[in-house]
């Protein structure tokens, strides 16, 4: 059976619309949750002022 | 609870792919299921094998089999192997193989991501395997001595093995944050007309919560893994205190997915309880709408108490009361849970097949985890208790029946779904003694080990110790060994046995249980109507 076949094309867009949002979700929480850009930034500023 | 108005699976009855296409090129979500179920008993065998060798070890006091950093490296891949190789794969297992059955969907509303969410987790415990192994290869650098919490600043002095080990969490985290999102997918647009929210079978919520967690959780220790990796090869300094950083952070990184992840475990098994415990009660499940909210709760505050696993690094009195407090608080949502299972057992026509006898051995035991976690909780007596060999007896009487042995319930309860066999229940009840008798006499003498003022991770101990050591290790071997038999049992029932009537189990509700067994390899083509 293949994915149209149980899946309308409506319903097939709402579920990755979804499926978009909750992956925004995750990498919102990877990027936003620690401190890795401040300190990528301030490496990167430290070394760009030798 | 639902009702439909299908009284057989009409589902079209399209041939089954055969051979490793199969299973290699499979977007069936009960093939996916097996998979999934597959790959957790092998590493539950691996992650085992490496638990009776630390018990081996510890038989006796002084160095008998391990070197220290070989003992702590077994340490390490244990709990990963067994945490993110075992009871996450099985509960996913679970999850891929039910949740469509039981909301009336044709399959996983996203199959092609379900396929590539399983097949990452093999190149997943390839790595992590390897991180264990490398270090015996000349070149190949010093073992992973940090146990799982993989800590800096010992985390950055390891050898290369450490990369290997952070590129599986990747790869463990992609594949569970995929797999998270096929299943809220699933659950918030494919559910059967008629089936609101609200009506939705029990372990479809643990599985909702569930997966909100991980997404919420897992790109954290991601990330935290990923600053560990700059900071080991690209000259940052994010836990580095001589240059300017804090091993700390990780720390709170770290703990802020390890908290959580706790409930990630317990909630799929609790979600079976809900099912396996009105089944064998023969009454619907007691406060159907007080479990979803007691769920929301522990999942909510399990996300905000996650320094309690770090009372020990000098936080400000403040922030330790309100990590205090909040722990605690946790015991009411869950204490709810257990008062709901035990009230929906009152008064009800109880039979005691395995899958019920593994329930009320999780009442029991789980409970007695809990209880033990308060302590835990309360500052002051955590100064004591912390790293002690009472922190292991704690979280495995939380894990062990909390998460395995519910995951068990779910195997023996679904397996004459999944095969179209009833289980030898003989066999099955035998299992359940030697595991349960097992696992209490290796875990309950490390409460007195601890107490006493064992440390953990320590491949020697005083000769006081020596007696109780004695007795966890013996039963950890009786232990390690029963699962041999779950192994043959499983095998048994694949291979044949009574044939298992579409409602195995005489108290069974749900739509899954109105498909035949085993089902068609395509089931609910044509939706049902809930009622």
């Amino acid at each position: 059976m293949t994915i149209p076949e149980h899946q309308t094309p409506e319903l097939r867009r709402k579920n990755l619309r979804l499926a978009l949002a909750l992956a925004g979700l995750a990498i919102f929480f990877l990027v936003t949750s620690f401190p890795f850009w401040s300190g990528l930034f301030k490496l990167v500023g430290n070394q760009a002022g030798q | 609870m639902t009702t439909t108005t299908m009284t057989h699976d009409e589902a079209h009855h399209h041939e089954t792919p055969k051979g490793w296409r199969r299973w290699l090129f499979s977007t069936n979500h009960k093939d996916i299921g097996t998979l999934y179920l597959t790959f957790a008993l092998i590493m539950l065998f691996l992650g085992g094998a490496s638990a009776m060798l630390i018990r081996l070890e510890l038989f006796q006091p002084g160095i008998q089999l391990l070197d220290p950093d070989l003992y702590n490296n077994l340490v390490t891949n244990h709990a990963l192997i067994m945490i993110f190789g075992a009871v996450m794969p099985a509960a996913a297992g679970l999850a891929n193989w039910m949740i469509p059955m039981m909301i009336g969907a044709p399959d996983m509303a996203l199959p092609r991501m379900n396929n590539l969410s399983f097949w990452i987790l093999p190149a997943a415990a390839t790595m992590l395997v390897l991180s264990f192994i490398v270090p015996f290869f000349p070149g190949g650098g010093t073992q992973i001595n940090t146990g799982w919490t993989l800590y800096p600043p010992l985390s950055i002095q390891v050898g290369m093995s450490m990369d290997f080990l952070i590129f599986a969490i990747h790869l463990l985290g992609i594949s569970s944050v995929l797999a998270s999102i096929n299943i809220i997918v699933t659950l918030l647009n494919m559910r059967a007309p008629g089936m609101t929210l609200l009506k939705m079978p029990m372990f479809c919520w643990t599985w909702l919560v569930t997966a909100f967690l991980l997404i919420l959780v897992v790109p954290v220790l991601a990330g935290g893994v990923t600053m560990l990796l700059f900071d080991r090869h690209f000259g940052t300094s994010f836990f580095d205190a001589a240059g300017g950083g804090d091993p700390v952070l990780f720390q709170h990184l770290f703990w802020f997915f390890g908290h959580p992840e706790v409930y990630i475990l317990l909630l799929p098994s609790i979600g079976v309880l809900s099912h396996v415990i009105p089944a064998f009660s023969r009454k619907p499940l007691f406060g159907y709408n007080s479990m979803v909210g007691a769920m929301i709760a522990v999942a909510t505050i399990g996300m905000v108490v996650w320094a309690h696993h770090q009372y020990t690094i000098g936080m400000s009195l403040g922030a330790v009361t309100y990590f205090m407090i909040g722990t605690i608080l946790i015991s009411i949502p869950v204490g709810l849970m257990v008062f709901n299972f035990i009230a929906t057992m009152w008064r009800g026509s109880m039979t005691f097949e395995t899958p019920m006898l593994f329930a009320v051995a999780i009442i029991l035991m789980f409970t007695f985890g809990g209880l033990s976690g308060v302590m835990l909780a309360v500052v002051p007596a955590d100064m004591q208790y912390q790293d002690s060999m009472f922190v292991v007896a704690h979280f495995h009487y939380v894990l062990m029946p909390g998460a395995v042995f519910g995951l068990f319930a779910g195997v023996f309860y679904w397996l004459p779904k999944w095969t179209g066999h009833m289980y030898d229940e003989k066999l099955g009840k035998l299992f359940f003694w030697i595991n349960v008798i097992g696992f209490n006499i290796t875990f309950f003498p490390q409460h007195f080990l601890g107490l006493a003022g064992m440390p953990r991770r320590i491949v020697d101990y005083n000769v006081m110790f020596t007696e109780f050591n004695v007795i966890s290790s013996i039963g950890a071997m009786i232990f390690g060994l029963s699962h041999l038999l779950l192994l043959y049992i499983i095998i048994k029932t694949i291979r044949g046995g009574k044939k298992a009537e579409s409602r195995a189990w005489e108290g069974a509700k749900g739509l899954e249980w109105e498909l035949d067994s085993p089902p068609a390899f395509h089931t609910w083509t044509v939706a049902p109507q809930i009622k």
